[in-house]
């Protein structure tokens, strides 16, 4: 056993695969103990908020300032408002109004602005220029005099019986407070969803749910396959010819069909997780029964199982104590497909909208959905898909890559 | 005394593992082959003896490594010519290989006669695809091979049937020497019976002019060649007559692996049918001593210090142990 | 030849059979659903439509079709005569159209873009595997890990990957649809360059992620026959290493037609998921419309198409299969 495993890591694609999926289990189970709470709680009001770190701006402006003289502050506060695509913006706007830009380069913020300075008209009206962009020409206008111009902002509360604005607090350009004092700082490493939800989170818990439907599925899979395997490969015969009779025919029949009808069949209000992942076990079973099949008919002439049958052994013991030792890693590198194949499954019946019911657990597959639905592909919000197609694949590919490496190990052929 | 065919000297060769270990398999064999004559070569399973069929073809490729020493066939050193060239002049025309697992040998989506024309676009490249299939027509008649084998897929003939095409196939050149590496083990009585005959037949009609016999069946061997080498851990430990080889073994090791025979002709065993206790040494790290020191019944502390070099004690018979051919006899007959 | 008429007529039996049997499920299935399966249909699919009269026809045509009062056996004939005539009944969702209309407009596109895309995918991953497990070394370092990568994203992923990176970022291929929405179908230029550069991302998505998984099976098949003994004995015989490599790759690639028609319905329910990411207009965007809109009889009617696609397929590169593999003649014909 210890030579085995010795073995096993020896090859660099068991190890990668293990090492992987460890860290994609650590997270799981230490994630929530450093964020706890309600993965499904909508935590931000409107879809999509940005991954980064929101501080309260209602707390930071009671926090104790300090000031703090840096050089770079203007050139930071210019940069944050005029983007690239606002200078592109600009040069179309003199090319519109047919001012002769020469040889601007268009990094030169003071050469750009300075011409901006001296030629913008907010009266004048190009030809062809719609109203939306005469609009976003004069707000880019507004936000750089803003910045451009560094006045202070008074801070006010309004009396609530005369309606008077009264001043509390006037915030300097150099006015900074420490992040330590603001009382309530959110980090949002992913950002949130469509609903609000924040993604990190709730990727963490779904991650938990696909992996437990992966291993409901596969563990189901994989003893039906197995059970049907031997039955068929150890006795033969009118059972074997049933048995093939059956897999054969649920070879060709797509088990993505079936799972289909089945799921659609069953309703939305019936399935939870736990039921999908029933479902899919059930259909999955057919490569299992195959593989274990012809393995077992390769070892039911072998001369112990033939010792144990003429010592009157039952038949239970015989596959128990002769055959299932023998093809126990290939159930293992079975039941390793079936998992990775079933959070595949998963992920594809929820594309389809015949997932788990949404309301109570995250699935990887709903997450994917649900930001499908929403468009968060076409709109940019990378945030509320990708980690989750990362996370599917990693899984699955982390699982595939121990597969292999055990394959190396017990499959000798394959080794380099 | 004939013309040698084959002498091989103090050859070394080695297997480099995924592991990037070196698996020293052939460590220094040297043997010679008469004209007309053929050489049985026995030992375990491990000891090397697959192996030496592989390097003694002089071409190699993964995981087989040449390190060094002369394969001499009819007096061409063939060890210091170019691998392109060995492979389109020696291999198939010189000298000729019939594999451990014959009936793999051949490719299963390939016509017979598709891959004899093959072989031939190789060595004789100005034949014709008419004049190749009369070529094996004829001798495939010769050998008593059906003429529409040639058409068919190997996986449409039987085993026996696969062996001898894969004879036919190898000796179709009229190579001068032939080794054969277990041709009729995986075989039943009857087809090895008849592989044997086709060898027998291939040598008599000079089709073939010197043979080197692998297997580890030794009763075939008696009956098949002339002399007999025993190999033990990639070494040769005794070479003899085959008579002589398997009456009066002088090599403790040898003396094991007779004593596990029984010979056809008498019906009787001289000895109990005992297996060799032990296992053969890691060739990755050889044992200083003699190879069979750890396994020897007679050994001393001194065997497993000082190797030996092959010596002659009789006439064509050599062997490795370092005590004395009178000492050992004497050693034997008292059990 | 008359072999091949058995092996021909035998997998012609088989795929009737598991016609029936795809038929009776994609019957059976639904009517487990617990209570008056109408009913529940009806009831379903009524929240999608407007006209009360068209929801009572929909009820009592499909009252009708399902013969709820019947026994199950008459109900499965009547169901089984209308399938083979391709009538499936009108849409509850796009009412009053006929189901097999709808499907009939969205078939070609799936067709015509699975086909290809698959066939582009099982040669370059070939092409690529052969390659990884000839080469070794650094291509293989770097091929396989690639290929298990790309063989574990979901299909649909890799579909979302290039939208995002080809239709978002680099905006050189339109986001979705088979053409451009302000078009209208018919044989003009500027329709069919719009269909092409349509046609170009749900195409490759399903190309790479048929590659993966296809490179990783013929990575191991080709390692696998390139230890064959028939390797090793070509070699011996001269033969050179570009047709004995020639020899190995059509051995391996043989087998990987089998494990098309395998995978080939894990493959296209894969594909037909990546369709919808593009809506391309094929059966994947038809099956989600089933879904959603609660369209039964829509939904019913693709799975079945889908599974007769797949069938049909399997069949006929079981067919092909026959005709090239000479192995598959020996194993199966002489039984």
């Amino acid at each position: 056993m210890k030579h085995i495993l010795s073995q096993i890591f020896h090859t660099g694609k068991f190890t990668m695969g293990f090492c992987i999926f460890m860290g994609i289990l650590l997270l799981m189970v230490f994630y929530p103990l450093i964020n706890p709470g309600d993965p499904l709680k909508i935590v931000s009001i409107g879809t999509f908020a940005r991954p980064g770190t929101y501080i309260s701006l209602y707390d930071a402006v009671d926090s104790r300032l300090n000031t703090l003289k840096l050089d770079e502050a203007p050139a930071n506060r210019l940069e944050s408002v005029l983007k690239m695509e606002d200078r592109v913006k600009m040069v179309m706007w003199f090319e519109a109004v047919e001012i002769p830009i020469g040889h601007l380069n268009i990094h030169d913020t003071e050469a750009l602005l300075a011409l901006w300075e001296e030629h913008y008209d907010s009266t004048v009206r190009p030809e062809g220029m719609t109203k939306a962009d005469r609009n976003y020409f004069q707000r880019l206008d507004e936000s750089l005099n803003r910045v451009l111009v560094t006045k202070e902002k008074i801070l006010a509360t309004r009396d609530a019986s005369t309606a008077e604005l009264q001043e509390i607090r006037a915030i300097e350009d150099t006015d900074y407070v420490n992040l330590k004092n603001v009382a309530n700082v959110k980090r949002l490493p992913l950002g949130t969803d469509n609903f609000g939800r924040d993604v990190l989170k709730e990727l963490v818990a779904a991650i938990r749910t696909s992996l437990v439907i992966g291993l409901i599925a596969g563990t189901i899979a994989t003893l039906i396959g197995l059970t049907l395997g031997l039955i068929s490969g150890f006795i033969g015969g009118i059972v074997d010819d049933i048995i093939m009779f059956v897999t054969n025919i649920f070879t060709v029949i797509p088990a993505f069909v079936l799972l289909i009808l089945i799921s659609y069949s069953i309703g939305q209000d019936q399935r939870g997780p736990t039921t999908v992942a029933v479902v899919i076990g059930m259909t999955a079973w057919v490569w299992t029964a195959r593989a274990v099949r012809s393995q077992v008919i390769s070892l039911r002439n072998r001369d112990h199982v033939n010792l144990s049958k003429l010592s009157g052994h039952n038949l239970f013991l015989i596959i128990v104590t002769d055959i299932l030792p023998y093809i126990a890693s290939y159930v293992v590198m079975a039941l390793i497909l079936q998992i990775s194949g079933a959070i595949l499954a998963e992920a594809q019946l929820s594309m389809l909208g015949l997932g788990p019911k949404t309301t109570e657990v995250p699935t990887l597959g709903l997450m994917m959905n649900w930001s499908m639905l929403y468009t968060a592909h076409l709109n940019g919000y990378w945030w509320a898909y990708f980690p989750v197609l990362l996370t599917i694949a990693l899984i699955s590919f982390s699982l595939n890559l121990m597969n292999t490496g055990l394959d190396q190990v017990f499959n000798p052929t394959l080794r380099d | 005394m004939g013309k040698v065919m084959l002498e091989v000297k103090d050859l070394k060769t080695k297997y480099i593992t995924r592991f990037k270990e070196d698996v020293y398999a052939v460590d220094g064999v040297s043997l010679t082959i008469e004209e007309g004559k053929s050489l049985g070569i026995a030992g375990e399973s491990g000891c090397g003896k697959s192996t030496l069929a592989l390097s003694l073809m002089g071409y190699y490729f993964a995981p087989l490594h040449y390190m060094s020493g002369d394969i001499i066939i009819d007096g061409r050193n063939i060890s210091s010519l170019d691998p392109d060239d060995i492979r389109k002049n020696v291999l198939g025309k010189e000298i000729a290989y019939i594999p451990q697992a014959a009936m793999n040998a051949l490719n299963p989506t390939r016509r017979i006669i598709r891959f004899i024309e093959d072989v031939m676009k190789v060595h004789k490249p100005e034949m014709t695809r008419p004049e190749v299939y009369e070529m094996a027509r004829k001798r495939f008649e010769i050998l008593g091979l059906p003429e529409k084998v040639l058409n068919q897929f190997a996986v449409e003939l039987s085993g026996g049937m696969k062996q001898r095409t894969v004879i036919a196939i190898s000796t179709i050149l009229s190579p001068k020497v032939l080794i054969a590496d277990e041709p009729s083990s995986a075989l039943d009585v009857t087809s090895q019976k008849m592989v044997i005959k086709m060898l027998r037949d291939l040598m008599e009609k000079g089709y073939i002019k010197s043979m080197i016999f692998i297997t580890h069946e030794l009763p075939l061997l008696y009956n098949v060649t002339d002399d007999i080498m025993v190999m033990y851990a990639g070494q040769i430990v005794e070479r003899g007559a085959s008579k002589e080889m398997v009456f009066d073994p002088i090599h403790p090791y040898s003396k094991g692996l007779m004593g596990s025979i029984i010979v056809p002709e008498t019906g009787t065993r001289e000895h109990e049918l005992i297996a060799i206790p032990g296992t053969p040494p890691n060739l990755k790290k050889p044992p200083a001593g003699c190879r069979f020191a750890a396994r020897c019944k007679f050994a001393t502390p001194e065997c497993r210090v000082y190797s030996m070099e092959m010596h002659e004690f009789g006439e064509g018979r050599s062997h490795r142990c370092r005590f004395s051919v009178e000492h050992l006899r004497e050693v034997y007959a008292n059990g | 030849m008359n072999g091949y008429r058995k092996y021909f007529g035998k997998k012609l039996l088989w795929f009737t059979i598991t016609f029936v049997v795809a038929v009776l499920l994609n019957f059976i299935l639904p009517r487990l659903m617990p209570g008056d399966p109408v009913a529940v249909i009806t009831a379903k699919s009524a929240q999608g439509m407007s006209e009360a009269s068209a929801v009572k026809e929909v009820y009592e045509h499909y009252a009708r079709e399902f013969g709820v009062n019947d026994p199950m056996f008459k109900q499965f004939i009547t169901y089984f005569k209308n399938a083979l005539r391709g009538d499936f009944g009108l849409s509850f969702s796009q009412y009053p159209r006929k189901v097999s209309d709808i499907i009939n407009d969205a078939i070609w596109w799936t067709v015509a873009l699975q086909l290809p895309a698959i066939i582009v995918g099982w040669l370059i991953g070939n092409t690529l595997g052969a390659l990884a497990a000839y080469i070794r070394k650094g291509f293989d370092k770097v091929i396989m890990p690639v290929a298990l990568f790309l063989s574990s994203l979901p299909p649909f992923g890799m579909a979302v990957i290039l939208l995002v990176l080809f239709a978002i970022k680099l905006e050189i291929a339109p986001t979705s649809g088979g053409y451009g929405f302000d078009m209208i179908p018919n044989f003009s230029w500027p329709f069919v360059k719009s269909v092409i550069s349509h046609y170009q991302l749900p195409f490759w998505s399903i190309v790479v992620y048929a590659t993966g998984g296809q490179a990783i099976g013929m990575r191991s098949m080709s390692i696998y026959e390139l230890n064959a003994d028939y390797v090793k004995y070509s070699r011996f015989l001269g033969i050179k290493d570009s047709k004995i490599v020639g020899y190995v790759f059509r051995n391996a690639m043989l087998p990987q037609i089998t494990g098309l028609a395998l995978s080939l319905g894990t493959m296209i329910g894969g594909a037909l998921v990546a369709e919808i990411i593009f809506s391309y207009p094929g059966l994947g965007t038809t099956l989600l419309a089933g879904i959603t809109m609660a369209d039964y009889p829509l939904l019913s009617a693709t799975t079945l198409i889908i599974t007769f696609m797949v069938l049909l397929a399997t069949f006929a590169i079981d067919i092909i299969y026959g005709f090239v593999d000479p192995r598959v003649k020996a194993a199966q014909f002489d039984e």
